[in-house]
């Protein structure tokens, strides 16, 4: 690919994360970032738009949202309201949570497991005879989408809608670039989520189900229960949320896996390797690249003042790669590493809502994936395109063997 | 061996329950329960891999029963 400038340019202190072909290897991009301007600009951004990339600074920034916000100036998705939990800062943000994570816990979630297990088998049965597939239309996208319309009790007809919805907001298609028409996209298709929201709202408050979005409608907040507003501020970050970034992850997972069979094989071999090797997949690839936060209270990092009201990017990817937390494995999958702190579902108090739930998908889907189809490379010829900002692929043409369904079989 | 756990650091990222299940328990939120004061001498390796997993460092392990002045970090060296 040709794009000039680089993507880091030391002498300006710019750079630019936004790239296709940053995205498609970030590697080295993180390398130069951490060690030649620790806190760049982002390119083309006159000023006050810092990306912080060692793993110290990044785990300073996640930790301090009095100095770091993550309030809704730091990203415009298109919402009228701050979204809950993640554009509420402490100390308002932990009554939802209190309210939230009991019911997206690993306890509570663990019920999911055979369910999960069976849906995987129910996907892979579809093209395991076909000896070939596109990984990321035929098994990421309807892997953790039906999940999570099992988990919400939404419904499966309006999947495509959901779909759409979510890439509008997160990688809405308009020229690169183009902020003005991405915006544009980004507020017509708010306004149509709050819309089919009511009409969610309305129908859990007047039959309330086990699902989670009925447990969050009747649950208790302070003596209180949600109002409609903050429910559909709770829905939009977790069609975001719960839709795409199990999606990347799987993407960036088995396309690494495709390319590297001596790590495939390893965890054919050993499945119990399979939860290290998720961390380590999760810590390498780094699928959401980076969050979002708006300075609070000036402060300054490396010589570089930050003010009230500058933007900054949290480069979660970078700090995960970052050999002075790592070492000099930082950039290689180890899935025998002792410690493995990293930050791919974010850190501090706004961690990731449904990591654990993100864990079991991914845990379960490469138990099984490995089981039934335990070969498989990236089509010869294939050239994989990876969104910036959330990393998913494309499309991702894999062959393998064919083998049979489990039509019949026990499962 | 005695574990420090700095509860408001704890956000419930899990990693301690989900390497150390003997050691470590979650709450009704997720965040980490240690079950115990003074970790009997076959989970300690358990203690220590659990808390080297924190991403928060909100859980540190010392060696030594009785909590003496050689303190370890949980984080191996290297």
């Amino acid at each position: 690919m040709t794009y000039a400038p680089p993507a880091v340019n030391p002498d300006s202190r710019e750079a630019n994360p936004y790239r296709p072909d940053v995205a498609a290897d970030p590697l080295a991009f993180y390398d130069q970032l951490r060690t030649q301007c620790p806190i760049a600009n982002m390119e083309g951004v006159p000023s006050g738009t810092h990306i912080i990339s060692r793993y110290e600074d990044v785990k300073f920034a996640l930790r301090h949202p009095e100095i770091f916000s993550s309030d809704v100036v730091a990203v415009d998705i298109g919402q009228d309201r701050p979204l809950i939990p993640l554009q509420i800062d402490p100390p308002g943000h932990a009554k939802y949570r209190r309210l939230m994570d009991p019911q997206l816990g690993p306890k509570e979630i663990a019920y999911l497991e055979s369910d999960t297990r069976a849906l995987v088998n129910d996907i892979v049965d579809r093209f395991i005879g076909r000896g070939s597939c596109d990984f990321h239309a035929e098994f990421s996208v309807p892997f953790p989408c039906t999940v999570f319309l099992q988990l919400t009790g939404l419904p499966l007809d309006d999947l495509e809608r959901f779909l759409t919805w979510k890439d509008n907001i997160i990688r809405p298609d308009v020229p690169l670039g183009d902020t003005q028409a991405a915006q544009e996209v980004r507020y017509a298709t708010g306004r149509a989520m709050y819309e089919y929201f009511e009409g969610v709202i309305e129908d859990r408050l007047a039959n309330p189900g086990e699902d989670v979005i009925s447990r969050f409608v009747h649950g208790d907040l302070e003596g209180r229960t949600l109002s409609r507003e903050e429910i559909a501020d709770v829905l939009y970050l977790f069609i975001l949320g719960g839709l795409d970034t199990v999606t990347s992850t799987l993407d960036c997972s088995i396309a690494y896996l495709a390319q590297n069979p001596s790590h495939r094989r390893a965890l054919v071999e050993d499945p119990t390797l399979v939860p290290a090797a998720v961390e380590e997949l999760l810590r390498l690839h780094t699928p959401v690249m980076q969050v979002m936060r708006v300075v609070k209270q000036e402060h300054e990092m490396h010589g570089v003042r930050m003010l009230p009201g500058d933007h900054v990017i949290v480069m979660l990817g970078a700090a995960d790669t970052d050999p002075e937390e790592f070492g000099q494995t930082a950039g290689d999958l180890h899935v025998g590493r002792d410690a493995n702190r990293h930050f791919a579902f974010g850190g501090g108090p706004h961690r990731c809502l449904g990591s654990h739930l993100a864990r079991l998908e991914l845990r379960v889907a490469l138990e099984e994936l490995h089981r039934r189809i335990p070969d498989y490379a990236v089509a010869e010829g294939a050239e994989l395109y990876y969104s910036p900002g959330i990393r998913e692929i494309a499309s991702l043409p894999l062959v393998f063997e064919p083998g049979p369904t489990l039509v019949g079989a026990a499962s | 061996m005695k574990i420090h756990f700095e509860a408001s650091a704890c956000v419930g990222h899990g990693r301690c329950y989900a390497l150390a299940p003997e050691v470590y328990d979650a709450d009704d939120q997720g965040h980490c329960i240690v079950k115990f004061e003074v970790v009997p001498p076959e989970l300690e390796a358990q203690a220590r891999a659990g808390a080297a997993n924190c991403p928060e460092a909100a859980l540190a392990v010392e060696d030594g029963l009785s909590g003496g002045a050689r303190a370890a970090s949980a984080r191996p060296s290297g």
